[in-house]
């Protein structure tokens, strides 16, 4: 019984939404729902997120409890949540304090995670070119690089006309490959969705 | 400088010291940082759903109007309900919030693939031939038969041989062949794109280190 009311309100939804949005001009009725439903899903998703730390807490807080490998860091990381969520909760998301942890935390370990991408993004490239020396992996590199050559700036300025042909050679093969895997992804996309709405996927835990 | 400021530079600053260390491999100032930020960040997000959504929407409930009380309550208590999935005796009460979310998004997800990408990425590819030009002619012929060739290496359907191995037509095949050559064209141009993303930011945090220093030496 379960399994079906769970289906038939995923499928109910899925397809007032669709109606919504293919029908809007001949039943604006639809169009109404839709807006309603899209404005109830934003408020499921944000629970959901929040389930979602709330079980990072109780996984990190096991961990801590059966004394496994890397439970300190886990106490640390609750400790942090904590006190920014107790932050964030009595003066608001605005308030000095919270932006202080935006500015001393998470934009200085954010920025400095993607700086050490840079290091180990030509570690990577070195390993593919030792691991898998094929025409694909070629190509890939000689791509990458006359790319990179073409696009950053030199001490000596940009090459005239070299540069130009490269970055309209690159763009043309690269968009053309962007649009196929686009296109790939949306079919995907489409095809999974469809799946849900015809109740063949239940990944609500109504299977 | 204020000293909130100060102590939030002063905390940015070894921070980020301790995200470079992994350049000399994992170690536990690596981690301290990592587990920090993930920390404050899921505590931010926290934040900013509770205050910002749940609590917001609670307040602004129109009591005076039933009918727009219920409606406006029913995403509240389906909300409440997916905290049943934190125990699994009473998970199966956040089944009806996730078929809503899941219905929405998906439904969400068709017209988005469709309006979004399928019709106006197909018609692009067409309209990107160009024939009273040669430019636009062979231009649009290799974005069109890049776009296909992609879509072709994609292109999973086999037929058993007589000796029992499983190959894909021969068309099909040499067509994925041609795709996989666009494809590595492609992610080349997106790793370097990520790349100078990732140089970008080195450059900025060095320069962040950099002026730091300065401004504590008072150079």
């Amino acid at each position: 019984m379960m399994r079906v009311l769970t289906a038939a309100l995923a499928i109910a939804s899925g397809i007032i939404v669709l109606l919504g949005y293919f029908l809007r001009q001949v039943f604006p009725l639809f169009e109404q729902l839709r807006l309603l439903l899209t404005d109830w899903a934003v408020v499921i998703a944000a629970a959901a997120v929040l389930v979602g730390i709330l079980n990072l807490v109780t996984v990190q807080m096991d961990k801590l409890r059966a004394r496994q490998p890397g439970g300190l860091y886990g106490a640390l990381m609750v400790f942090a949540l904590v006190v920014t969520f107790g932050l964030g909760l009595v003066f608001g998301t605005d308030h000095t304090f919270l932006r202080a942890a935006m500015d001393a935390v998470i934009a200085p370990v954010e920025a400095s995670l993607l700086a050490i991408l840079a290091v180990t993004l030509v570690y990577a490239s070195i390993r593919l070119l030792r691991r898998r020396t094929d025409l694909m992996s070629v190509i890939f590199l000689v791509a990458m690089l006359l790319f990179l050559i073409a696009a950053m700036p030199k001490p000596f300025g940009p090459l005239p006309l070299v540069d130009q042909l490269i970055l309209d050679l690159t763009s043309l093969l690269s968009t053309a490959g962007a649009r196929g895997l686009l296109i790939g992804v949306a079919l995907g996309t489409l095809l999974t969705g469809l799946r849900v709405l015809f109740g063949m996927d239940r990944p609500y835990g109504g299977n | 400088m204020p000293l909130i400021e100060f102590v939030s530079a002063i905390v940015g600053f070894v921070l980020t010291l301790m995200v470079f260390s992994y350049l000399i491999g994992d170690n536990p100032l690596f981690r301290f940082a990592v587990y920090l930020f993930v920390g404050v960040a899921s505590g931010y997000a926290a934040a900013v759903i509770v205050n910002d959504i749940l609590l917001a929407r609670l307040q602004s409930l129109p009591l005076g109007d039933p009918a727009l009380l219920v409606i406006g309550l029913i995403p509240l208590l389906l909300a409440a309900t997916l905290l049943a999935k934190l125990f699994p005796r009473i998970s199966w009460l956040g089944n009806f919030a996730m078929a809503v979310l899941v219905g929405v998004g998906a439904a969400t997800a068709i017209g988005g693939a469709l309006t979004g990408t399928l019709i106006p990425q197909a018609e692009a590819a067409v309209d990107a031939v160009d024939p009273r030009s040669l430019t636009g002619l062979v231009g649009g012929g290799v974005m069109l038969l890049g776009t296909v060739t992609t879509l072709a290496y994609f292109q999973f359907g086999a037929k058993r041989a007589a000796d029992g191995t499983v190959k894909r037509n021969a068309a099909v095949e040499a067509l994925a062949w041609v795709g996989r050559v666009f494809i590595a064209v492609t992610l080349g141009v997106v790793f370097a794109g990520v790349y100078t993303a990732a140089l970008t930011a080195l450059i900025e945090r060095l320069n962040s280190l950099i002026l730091f220093l300065k401004s504590i030496l008072g150079l």
